[in-house]
């Protein structure tokens, strides 16, 4: 029997591995982190004391990785990154860094489980050393347990804020605000959904507890729309603005603090996807995910898909969905196990809440006018405002492509990882057009997923 | 715009050199592609304006004046685009390698090339990381780079601002003409008369002259290049093996490449290209890029610790002879073609504007243009070697 191959070990990519081999197909499963668990299970290096408070869910994680490492008939290859893939007649060529060298693994049967990174907005000063983003500042408590900064303001939108704010304050960090940019009553309308997904309220009030111990008041309907440095150089105060609910600000008052944690949602990494050619989608928050059909198939027969690339809705879709999905490639290589009815119950449950989660947490096109001229839009070229409108105006850029290449806005060391999507909207907005469907999915394209030294490169066959 | 004096079909940096040109010999002048400025091969290339690869000719005369007229540009519109003279070095490391480079070094410099012999020791004077293995190369001052994008956009930006205008986003399909006069153009959208119009369209040019009725046999040569990401200062100049020129020279349709490896202001280096006739075909081939790499590592050891972060490729306009097409159609006057310039369509775009409008204003050229001719292909069922 054939082996199914899994890209990602987060809570879908273990879920599928689990699944599978527990339905009989011999797993491989690939990922680029030192140790399983992907960005919500990120765990801390084995020396490190217990981090299980620090964390709601650490156990279902810890219970789910010590079955995947039990289980015999799977084979894990943490560390292992893939920079290059691609597609042809059924099978599946996946081009692999691990422990200094490329390995090539050829496979009919793959599974895609990458997961999402944080997705940013850019504002005066986003730059300035201590500006992070939520992510970044929960890997540092999580994986290395570093306190990132003493006066932290946690902000943005989406209900990720609140595990980040709760583990600064379990970390002894003052978290002095917490602003949600959207109104509070947002959810008011999605109660239903809430109800049947009841451990996310029960989440929700963990985090909430932990918060509050720290004193921490959540504040509704603000955002942080200006950072400035002091004079080392790294970030002294923020500009925090009462917006309306398109983000159009309204008042501004500033506050000192050494860290500030922003974060606006997810963006799905969808790069070794699409370098196979899987077909992407915009979903309805605008963003790039992998399409696939009710049993986790991507549009090419034997490519698989589960977890945040599929869209994002949190861990507990990210694993029915990766359930699913190994069963379908079990199948495909020729176990008996089917999906049952209640995998698609449990998933049509998890789908209706992301939907509502994407509700409640838009991202309003107000952001935009937080910028000046001299916002640095990609960090990497140091590309700002100024000169993207130049590349539009001036030499005549009508798509975001072009004012890319006319500025190397994000064609740095991120690829557009952290602006890309935004600079698609402001290419857009500059046009007076809406950015097209082709537009959002060129600007995640990455055949290079990551980079691969040239010594590398130069000893493959 | 109303009634030009010319239309540039193409917005590469071919189109954009033409209509300049046009612009300034007081013609006024419509650009027109059918996508944003720089979709072609422009945009998809690299921006070396070289002399040291090109063996005495009609087309090193041509490049030399380019080369200059560069210049020229860029004090004309107020730069914008990365001219830089950065000089070439052009190593070898075989026998006969070394006595050809000696030999086409020495006919370069009788036909005006600036040329500087140096041995190892003097190489790594200039070049510190070169690796050890080379001990013979030739320093090239005159070879210069430039960003071949930002030199469209800046020169259609400074045509318009000169009278001149541009339309994108329409197709050119049909080339309309009277008892063998041109009246003007047809696109999917409109429809435009003039008596002059420059076919720029680069790869695609044998479509255009196919539409007048013409045989014009422009053909892909495919070519992929590294980027890597940003190093610490490692190479100082364009630093390719002589191969290169071997290379370009050559018609074998099998993939040959010879790495030219530069370091851009950014700190990325690029190393480019291969060549390969493989029609238009879009993948990525990974082999191709090992053989870039190994080849880069080879003229620089310390390459082999940077990552590659981007690898692009695009499609050289190329003729069966190898030499740029230039000068007006051989059946239909008033239609001229400025295309099929390979892998030199950066460095030679600005004598081919100013070549273009010299015949089309009636003035002397600087250069016998007939090598250059479309009429060359006239009649011969000419078939690509
Ligand atoms: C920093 C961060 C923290 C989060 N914390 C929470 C939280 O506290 N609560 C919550 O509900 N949700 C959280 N989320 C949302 C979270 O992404 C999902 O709920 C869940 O982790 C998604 O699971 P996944 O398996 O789809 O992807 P992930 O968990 O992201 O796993 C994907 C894995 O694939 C690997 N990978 C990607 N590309 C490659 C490649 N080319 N080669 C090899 N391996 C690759 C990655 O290294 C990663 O280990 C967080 C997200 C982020 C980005
Ligand atoms: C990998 C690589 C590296 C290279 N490196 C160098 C280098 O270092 N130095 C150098 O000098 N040269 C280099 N070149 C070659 C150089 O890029 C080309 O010779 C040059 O860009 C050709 O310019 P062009 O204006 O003729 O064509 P293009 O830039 O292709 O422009 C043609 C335009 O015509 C338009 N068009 C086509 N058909 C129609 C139609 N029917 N209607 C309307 N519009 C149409 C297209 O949209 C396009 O914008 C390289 C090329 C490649 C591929």
């Amino acid at each position: 029997m054939h082996n199914v191959v899994i890209v990602g070990g987060g809570p879908a990519g273990l879920s599928a591995a689990l699944t599978a081999a527990v339905a009989g197909a011999p797993v491989l499963l690939l990922d680029s982190n030192p140790r399983l668990g992907g960005q919500y299970w990120r765990t801390p290096a084995d020396n490190f004391g217990d981090q299980n408070e620090n964390h709601f869910d650490l156990a279902t994680g810890l219970k789910l990785i010590n079955s995947v490492k039990a289980q015999s008939n799977i084979q894990v290859l943490s560390g292992a990154q893939i920079w290059s893939a691609s597609h042809k007649d059924g099978v599946s060529t996946l081009r692999v860094i691990y422990q200094g060298s490329e390995k090539i693994i050829n496979t009919g049967n793959l599974i895609l489980a990458t997961g999402a990174y944080d997705r940013s907005l850019p504002f005066p000063g986003w730059d300035i050393p201590g500006v992070m983003t939520p992510g970044g500042v929960q890997s540092l408590i999580k994986g290395h347990g570093v306190v990132a900064g003493k006066r932290v303001v946690v902000a943005g939108s989406g209900p990720f804020l609140l595990p980040v704010a709760a583990g600064l304050v379990k970390s002894g960090a003052d978290v002095v605000e917490l602003l949600e940019a959207n109104k509070s009553w947002r959810w008011a309308s999605s109660i239903l959904v809430l109800l049947e997904n009841l451990s996310k309220i029960k989440e929700g009030f963990y985090y909430i507890e932990a918060i509050s111990k720290g004193k921490v008041r959540a504040r509704f309907g603000q955002a942080v729309v200006g950072a400035y440095a002091g004079e080392n150089g790294e970030l002294e105060s923020v500009d925090i603005a009462k917006i309306d609910r398109n983000f159009k600000i309204k008042k501004v008052r500033n506050i000192k603090c050494d860290v500030a944690a922003i974060g606006w949602g997810f963006t799905a990494d969808t790069s070794l996807a699409g370098a196979l050619g899987c077909k992407q989608v915009v979903a309805k928050d605008e963003s790039v995910v992998v399409l696939i059909d009710s049993k986790q198939q991507t549009s090419i027969t034997g490519v698989f898909a589960a977890g945040e690339i599929t869209g994002i809705g949190g861990s507990e879709l990210s694993m029915i969905e990766g359930e699913i999905a190994g069963k379908s490639a079990a199948k495909f290589v020729g176990c008996a196990v089917d999906i049952s009815r209640s995998d698609l119950i449990i998933r049509a449950k998890k789908q209706r809440f992301a939907a509502a989660l994407i509700k409640a947490y838009p991202i309003k096109s107000g952001w935009r006018s937080w910028l000046d001229e001299q916002t640095v839009l990609c960090r990497c070229e140091e590309v700002d405002l100024a000169d993207l409108k130049d590349s539009i105006v001036e030499l005549g850029a009508t798509d975001s492509r072009t004012a890319k290449l006319l500025t190397r806005c994000g064609m740095g060391l991120c690829q557009g990882r952290i602006c890309g999507r935004f600079v698609v909207d402001l290419v857009a907005d500059q046009l007076n057009i809406s950015p097209t469907d082709i537009d959002r999915i060129a600007a995640v394209s990455r055949p290079i997923i990551t980079p691969i030294p040239l010594g590398v490169l130069a000893a493959g066959e | 715009m109303k009634n030009p004096d010319a239309i540039v079909i193409g917005a590469g940096v071919v189109g954009a050199c033409c209509a300049l040109s046009l612009t300034n010999a007081g013609l006024k002048v419509l650009i027109i592609d059918r996508g944003p400025v720089a979709s072609g091969t422009t945009g998809a290339g690299e921006g070396n304006i070289l002399v040291s690869d090109k063996g005495p000719g009609a087309e090193l005369t041509l490049a030399i004046r380019s080369r200059d007229l560069w210049f020229d540009i860029n004090t004309d519109i107020g730069g914008g685009f990365e001219l830089e003279a950065k000089g070439g070095v052009v190593v070898s490391r075989s026998a006969k390698g070394i006595s050809d480079l000696k030999k086409l070094s020495v006919l370069q410099k009788e036909n005006g090339v600036e040329v500087i012999e140096l041995d190892g020791a003097g190489l790594r004077k200039i070049e510190p990381y070169l690796s050890e293995s080379v001990e013979y190369g030739v320093l090239y001052p005159g070879d210069a780079q430039c960003q071949p994008m930002l030199a469209a956009a800046q020169i259609i930006r400074a045509v318009k601002k000169r009278g001149g205008s541009f339309i994108q986003g329409e197709n050119v399909i049909a080339i309309n003409s009277n008892a063998g006069s041109l009246i003007g153009i047809t696109t999917d959208k409109n429809n435009y008369s003039c008596p002059i119009v420059i076919n720029a369209t680069g790869t695609w040019a044998g479509e255009i002259a196919k539409l007048a009725g013409s045989h014009l046999p422009i053909m892909p040569r495919r070519g992929f290049i590294l980027v890597t990401a940003p190093a610490p200062k490692i190479v100082h100049h364009k630093v390719y093996d002589a191969d290169y020129v071997a290379n370009v020279a050559s018609s074998d349709a099998d993939l040959q490449s010879s790495a030219v490896v530069e370091g851009t202001a950014s700190g990325t280096i690029l190393i480019g290209a291969s060549r390969e006739r493989v029609g238009f075909k879009a993948d990525l081939d990974i082999s191709i890029l090992r053989q870039l790499a190994r080849q880069a590592i080879s003229l620089f050891p310390v390459l082999s610790s940077i990552g590659l972060l981007r690898a692009y490729r695009g499609f050289r306009p190329y003729a069966p002879d190898h030499l740029p097409v230039i000068g007006e159609d051989a059946n239909i006057s008033g239609l001229w073609h400025a295309a099929g310039h390979e892998g030199a369509g950066i460095g030679l775009s600005p004598a081919t504007g100013e070549l273009i409008t010299a015949q089309i204003t009636n003035q002397s050229t600087f250069i016998d243009p007939t090598p250059f001719s479309p009429k060359r292909f006239q009649g011969s069922e000419y078939v690509a070697v």
